[in-house]
């Protein structure tokens, strides 16, 4: 007999907490400045996890990676995000950061620029509250 | 002018290959696809063994954690709207067209149709429902349902290959992918369509297969060598398994004229209900004897033409001795005796994989010209005396071949194919 192999469900990710399951799957930079964004409010932070969320979540591989992609590049035209995808980044995003965003908040987000600034300011106004 | 559908292409994701040669190979030499498994982290359960699909793996529901052999691609854009088995499924499906000589670009104008069949998927299923009532509704995947009930597949690979032909799923339990190439012929026939792809898959989870131990349905014998020995006096229940199998189906003048390698003509199919129960077969195999009486009719030949079927039988007490009732009224009754074995001794029970898988595996018989042995069998069912189960695979020419597929509610489905003239 060969050993006994687990059943392929058998779910080893359950003891991570709900944080370190979110983390999982970014890169490890993107996890550390994660953590130096909460501790410190480091704008440089943030942008390298939101590029990391927005890589993890595209529907097809960018010709260029994301953070080399200018300011004004559109998700859904330039990047090919569709609404599935776009959902998918809100509601991590949301989770992560713990803020809500509301359908008619996200629409208004077209570019690069549009949702750095948006999740910026929704995260201060966490933080002032 | 009667139009006649042929098999131009295969794909195998199973357990006991993921290859035409391979699944060849372990058809020839009875070589089983089993391997001890622990289910649900529990040493207590008494289901020790399943059909694997080997190189795969799916250790949580976040596709991200999942691994497949490196010959195959799965597109990010498609992956996030797959279960489990629809990863099977595109792997199944990438072989076929390949195996058929049919690139994507030929799919789309509406002359090819797509029929899937599988019960959806368990596994993802209770997780965004687990998801949804632990943040009470406020949370959810975007791609929860379409990867996870019933009709994932079609909706997938339909979006995926841009089909515009007939699309659709079929729910029938473990006769799904049978009634799937059955319509899928008719499709053929009535001049609907001029190519079916037709893919059975199923989940190889916990949550797939663990379900049926609750029907006492499942073996508990814990050697991988025996404990799916349909026929066998000592079987008692079936091994789970999980996997894909993809066929295109063509019109026989079409694929002809575009030199589409022919496997196999599908000259005849047919179902009947047995009226009975919900879960049990009927006692004496009355719907499936009709649907081989109908499937006989329906390719205008005699039970002494058929050389060979390929018996459903999963290695249950009570469905073994249905079939072999109901092959004793269709054949031994009328001086018939062909070759009879059930290829899930080798693979387990494929559920809703199973019509396609062994569909295909009929097709091999017929392109190859060997009969698959009944694995296993040692101590022959006394209800199967004067049934002719050869214990090794034997080359010789099957002639006419027979697949039957029973599912729940006592759905039966049978298919007739030959060597193309």
């Amino acid at each position: 007999m060969t050993p006994s192999v687990p059943v392929p469900s058998h779910n080893k990710a359950a003891a991570l907490t709900e944080q370190q399951e979110r983390l999982r799957h970014l890169p490890k930079e993107a996890g550390e400045a994660f953590h130096r964004f909460q501790a410190a409010g480091d704008p440089v932070a943030l942008n390298v996890v939101i590029f990391a969320i927005l890589a993890d979540f595209i529907p097809r591989k960018p010709a260029r990676p994301l953070a080399e992609s200018p300011g004004s590049t559109r998700l859904v035209d330039d990047l090919g995000f569709d609404s599935l995808a776009i959902t998918e980044v809100v509601f991590f995003t949301e989770d992560l950061f713990g803020i809500s965003i509301a359908n008619e908040e996200i629409i208004q987000v077209r570019t690069l620029d549009d949702l750095r600034g948006f999740i910026q300011r929704k995260v201060n106004a966490r933080a002032a509250r | 002018m009667s139009r006649l559908p042929v098999i131009t292409g295969l794909g195998f994701i199973t357990s006991i290959g993921h290859d035409r040669p391979t699944v060849l190979r372990s058809l020839r030499e009875l070589r089983h696809g089993f391997e001890p498994v622990e289910f649900l982290g529990n040493p207590n359960l008494p289901v020790k063994v399943a059909g694997t699909v080997k190189g795969f793996a799916f250790p949580t529901p976040n596709w991200r954690d999942w691994s497949w052999p490196a010959q195959f691609s799965v597109d990010r854009e498609l992956i996030r709207g797959l279960a489990p088995h629809g990863v099977y499924a595109l792997c199944a499906l990438q072989q076929a067209l390949a195996d058929a000589g049919l690139e994507a670009a030929a799919l789309t104008d509406g002359t090819t149709g797509l029929f899937c069949a599988s019960a959806g998927s368990p596994f993802l299923l209770g997780h965004f429902l687990n998801q949804m009532h632990a943040t009470r509704g406020e949370r959810g995947n975007p791609m929860g349902i379409v990867s996870s009930i019933a009709g994932t597949l079609n909706f997938n690979l339909a979006a995926h290959y841009k089909i515009s032909g007939a699309v659709c799923g079929f729910v029938s339990a473990c006769a799904s992918s049978s009634h799937a190439l059955g319509y899928a012929m008719d499709e053929i026939r009535l001049g609907r369509q001029q190519r079916m792809l037709v893919v059975g898959a199923e989940d190889m989870t916990d949550e797939s297969i663990m379900p049926f131990a609750s029907l006492r349905a499942l073996s508990n014998n814990p050697d991988p060598a025996t404990a799916s020995r349909p026929f066998d006096r000592r079987r008692d229940g079936f091994v789970g398994t999980g996997g894909a199998v993809a066929l295109v189906v063509e019109d026989a003048a079409l694929a002809k004229q575009r030199g589409a390698h022919l496997y196999a003509e599908l000259i005849g199919w047919g179902q009947a209900g047995d009226g009975h129960s919900v879960a049990a077969s009927h006692p004496e195999g009355a719907g499936l004897r009709e649907a081989m009486r109908r499937t006989l009719a329906d390719a205008r030949v005699n039970a002494t033409d058929i050389g060979y079927v390929n018996a459903h039988a999963t290695s249950t007490p009570a469905g073994d001795r249905s079939e072999a009732l109901a092959l004793h009224a269709v054949f031994t009754a009328n001086g018939a005796k062909p070759r009879v074995s059930s290829t899930k001794a080798l693979t387990g029970h494929g559920l809703s994989l199973a019509g396609a898988m062994e569909a295909a595996f009929c097709a091999l018989a017929v392109e190859e010209g060997f009969i698959p042995g009944a694995a296993h069998l040692e101590e022959l069912d006394p209800v199967c005396i004067g049934l002719d189960l050869p214990c090794t695979s034997l080359d010789e020419a099957p002639g006419l071949v027979l697949n039957n597929s029973s599912g729940f509610g006592g759905s039966n489905v049978c298919h007739i194919m030959r060597r193309p003239a």
